[in-house]
């Protein structure tokens, strides 16, 4: 029987205790045995970061590729072999800094991957300068008068780019993460899973208790996923409320599952064919 | 019969100039003609100046010739710009409002007489036609091609064939000197540019996926295998990434997971993708870029041609790791050049480059050759039951050649961990002191059986006193300079470098140290690949044939230049 053992490694984990990353391995573990899905059956592709480390920490197939770029080496894995199940580990930093561009595409081609964004709003590995997610104002050694700039808001430009699948996790809150891991990856086309993650190194505003008293539920009765405009009121709101799990859906059609030549037969399982004719 | 003769087409970009030389080389292929075809123009769209001009011989050529027999001049400027390439005895056509012929300037009211065909639009088939008639060429074979071109379109097949007519009427009672004796002899070959020889060496490669984000002159290559794609239904993808550094992680991505892939950019993107090479490398995952070479730094001059890149590419990205480096000279060799460059990347697991360029990649050349597909792909692939234990399967196992067993994720019970940190031969990072070592080594290792993978540069009169060194697309020109200067008594030959790196060291200097002297010609300003041998071989060479304002060779420039060395 598939068991939450299968996936430990005895790779040393190297994130500082009480970090909030832990919270999310065990979140994606619990969701991968709920699954049913075994290691082998599962690949994770990562960037730089302490997110990024992520897949060393537990048995799976996985690429830790080049800071920001997970997504295009995800989007080609994908769609070498659709088959994959493909989940990107990724960092605030990693994902809406270096790699933002790749973030915005990788949404317009709706590929079929699940995005964990290990939010915790600084740059971690390189000792806690400020993320593109850091509020206006925050002090950090590189930016000591505070930081500038506008927050970006990943939901909000997620859900305007009509992502198929947009959520907020809270590393703290390990069974609503897993059931959004769970139905993140059941999304057939792109699905983003923002997790706030509190770094207890540099990070010393977003904490776990400054958390754990502003996020709660959203209440899927009431809240139709579908609905565009009420996801962006979600997607703003924040400070003393903050809401976690699924602001917007919607199903339109995933990248592969539009090219008719790969519709069917992933790429990889495909026959080679030579068309004489085109060489004459 | 010694046909050698060269028409140029000039006009503002949008004037189908294009179309002119198409219809052009179609008819002398027809009647059994060699034609090369360079295509000049400026990075707009509309207006400007553009020539395309074709080179009929019937004897194979691949290199342009700086005289120009026959000018056609769509446009005011092109007579005032090309007037001194032309030869004695040449004719140049020009749009007038009434016909004569006078002192070698034939006008012809080219726009009038297309007006009254079927629109300003059959300009450039009137154009055609005169040149064909002026060459003395039967009608029947303009005939044939203007319905090869248009057959489809009912319509546009009659004004053109009607502009074709008057065009070739008009011009029928001029007398033109190099006028020949046209055969339907059987059409040797077929027609096409460089960029479709690489994209059918990628096909004929079992190429899966292409990522690119377009860049003159490299886009060609992309544009063919999107509509092999699309037209044939092969398994095949193409996607335009967001930029260059998507488009190379896309390909890395897609070859870890286990499909041929590759990518085609010029210079600037390239210098994007430095960061995936490395990346590619130090994850061994096989990968073909093509860079299609043009004029820098920056974004330089788009639309012209340069060889400037060696030294980046078999340098380019941080510290130090194997790879191949390929620069094929013609169609056939850039064909079979990828062919071999997939194999090898996939056998080493290393990226192979290809460096092409402007000149080449948009160039019309007549492929005699056969394209020979290779029947079966050897994909160097471990299943499950390849490797001897699949919970302990490591990825880069250190072995004495440095390759390791290459299993695919989610295709068997094995986990495939890789990283592009340093790591441990199971692919998690470590940043152990000896390991560094132990992988450095490792990589490096697979250096001494990619040296044997190299082929020695190619000769041509090899044995000769003086040698002149080349690499890349200039291959057709240094061998007719080299006919020239022979036939002018110079006991001349030269050497061709398709595979530069892992650098053909034995070959090289067994050749070089035969010469008395050898000279280098690039289109470069500092020599580069005459600094490569240098540093290789500790040879020098006597001079420097160098041009880099942006166009090909002609081979009476290297004739020229190498004549002028031996005097001093
Ligand atoms: C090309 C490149 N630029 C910069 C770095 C240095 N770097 C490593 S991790 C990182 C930021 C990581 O931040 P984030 O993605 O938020 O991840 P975290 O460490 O906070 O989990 C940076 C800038 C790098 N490795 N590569
Ligand atoms: S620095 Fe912050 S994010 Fe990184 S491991 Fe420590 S607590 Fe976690």
């Amino acid at each position: 029987m598939l068991n939450i053992k299968d996936y430990d490694n005895s790779y040393e984990n190297k994130w500082c205790p009480g970090c909030g990353n832990f919270g999310i391995l065990n979140a994606m573990k619990d969701a991968f045995v709920k699954l049913g899905k075994y290691p082998h059956e599962i690949l994770i592709v990562s960037g730089i970061g302490q997110a990024a480390k992520t897949p060393h920490f537990m048995n799976c197939n996985m690429f830790h590729s080049l800071h920001g770029r997970a997504l295009p080496i995800a989007t080609g894995a994908k769609i070498a072999n659709h088959n994959l199940m493909i989940i990107v580990s990724s960092g605030d930093g990693d994902c809406y800094g270096e790699g933002g561009n790749h973030f915005i595409h990788a949404i317009r081609r709706n590929i079929d991957i699940t995005v964990l964004v290990h939010n915790n709003k600084v740059y971690g590995l390189t000792k806690g300068q400020a993320s593109p997610t850091a509020d206006i104002g925050v002090k950090t050694k590189s930016q000591p008068n505070g930081v500038i700039s506008e927050p970006f808001n990943p939901l909000h430009i997620a859900i305007s780019l009509e992502a198929g699948f947009v959520a907020r996790g809270f590393s703290g809150n390990k069974e609503h993460l897993s059931i959004l891991i769970q139905e993140g990856i059941k999304h057939k086309g792109f699905s983003l899973i923002d997790i706030l993650q509190p770094c207890v190194s540099f990070n010393k505003m977003n904490t776990f208790n400054w958390y754990k008293k502003r996020v709660y539920e959203i209440d899927e009765t009431s809240h139709d996923m579908f609905d565009y405009q009420k996801a962006i009121k979600l997607a703003k709101e924040w400070k003393d409320k903050i809401p976690i799990g699924i602001l917007y859906k919607n199903n339109r059609a995933s990248y592969t599952e539009q090219i008719s030549s790969i519709k069917d037969v992933p790429l990889i399982l495909q026959k080679r064919r030579i068309e004489k004719e085109i060489f004459l | 019969m010694n046909i050698d003769i060269t028409v140029k087409i000039g006009g503002e970009a949008g004037q189908g100039i294009q179309s002119v030389g198409q219809i052009l080389s179609f008819v002398c292929q027809k009647a059994g003609l060699y034609v090369f075809g360079i295509n000049d123009y400026e990075s707009r769209i509309r207006g400007g100046h553009s020539f395309f001009q074709l080179r009929i011989s019937d004897k194979p050529i691949n290199a342009p010739n700086n005289v120009v027999n026959l000018l056609v001049s769509l446009d005011k400027r092109t007579y005032e710009i090309h007037k001194n390439e032309l030869s004695i005895n040449a004719i140049s056509v020009i749009d007038s409002e009434d016909l004569h012929f006078n002192d070698g300037i034939l006008s012809l009211p080219i726009m009038k007489e297309a007006i009254k065909a079927g629109g300003s639009q059959t300009a450039n088939i009137v154009a055609a036609g005169a040149c064909l008639s002026l060459l003395k060429t039967p009608f029947e074979f303009l005939e044939e091609a203007v319905h090869e071109i248009f057959g489809r379109k009912k319509e546009m097949l009659e004004s053109n064939i009607a502009a074709a007519k008057i065009g070739f009427q008009m011009a029928s009672s001029v007398q033109f000197n190099y006028a020949f004796k046209w055969d339907k002899n059987s059409s040797k070959g077929i027609i096409m540019e460089g960029s479709k020889a690489i994209a059918l060496g990628a096909l004929a490669s079992d190429c899966r996926f292409a990522a690119f984000y377009p860049m003159s002159p490299a886009t060609g290559i992309m544009t063919h295998l999107s509509s092999f794609a699309s037209a044939y239904k092969i398994p095949l993808v193409v996607e335009q990434a967001e930029d260059e550094l998507s488009a190379i992680n896309m390909i890395i991505g897609a070859s870890f997971a286990g499909v041929r892939s590759m990518t085609s950019t010029s210079g600037g993107g390239f210098c994007l993708m430095t960061e995936g090479l490395g990346l590619a490398a130090i994850t061994e995952t096989p990968i073909v870029i093509v860079n299609a070479q043009r004029p820098g730094p920056a974004t330089g001059l788009p639309t012209r041609t340069a060889q400037a890149d060696l030294l980046f590419v078999i340098r380019a990205s941080q510290d130090e790791f194997p790879r191949f480096v390929f620069a094929p000279g013609t169609p056939k060799e850039a064909f079979d050049t990828i062919i071999k460059a997939f194999h090898l990347s996939e056998k080493y697991q290393v990226p192979s480059i290809v460096l092409s360029d402007h000149h080449f990649n948009s160039s019309m050349f007549l492929v005699e050759e056969p394209l020979n597909v290779p029947p079966t792909i050897e994909r160097f692939l471990a299943k499950d039951e390849d490797l001897e234990n699949i919970n302990e399967y490591k990825r880069f196992l250190l072995t004495p050649d440095g390759v390791s067993k290459r299993a695919l994720p989610c295709m068997g019970k094995a986990l495939v961990v890789v990283s592009g940190n340093e790591h441990s031969e199971d692919g998690h990072v470590s940043e152990a002191a000896q390991n560094r070592i132990n992988m450095v080594n490792k990589r490096n290792a697979k250096l001494v059986s990619m040296q044997k993978e190299i082929s020695s540069p190619e000769s041509y009169y090899g044995d000769s006193e003086i040698l002149i060194i080349g690499w890349g697309a200039t291959k057709p020109a240094i061998q007719e300079s080299i006919n020239i200067l022979r036939k002018n008594g110079i006991n001349v030959g030269s050497l061709h470098f398709k595979d530069l790196w892992p650098f053909p060291l034995e070959f090289s200097e067994k050749i070089l140290k035969n010469s008395k002297k050898f000279f280098v010609a690039e289109e470069n300003s500092t020599a580069q690949l005459g600094q490569l041998i240098k540093e290789q071989t500790g040879l020098s060479y006597s001079g420097a044939i160098l041009k880099y304002d942006g166009r090909p060779f002609f081979p009476i420039e290297i004739v020229n230049k190498l004549t002028d060395f031996l005097k001093v």
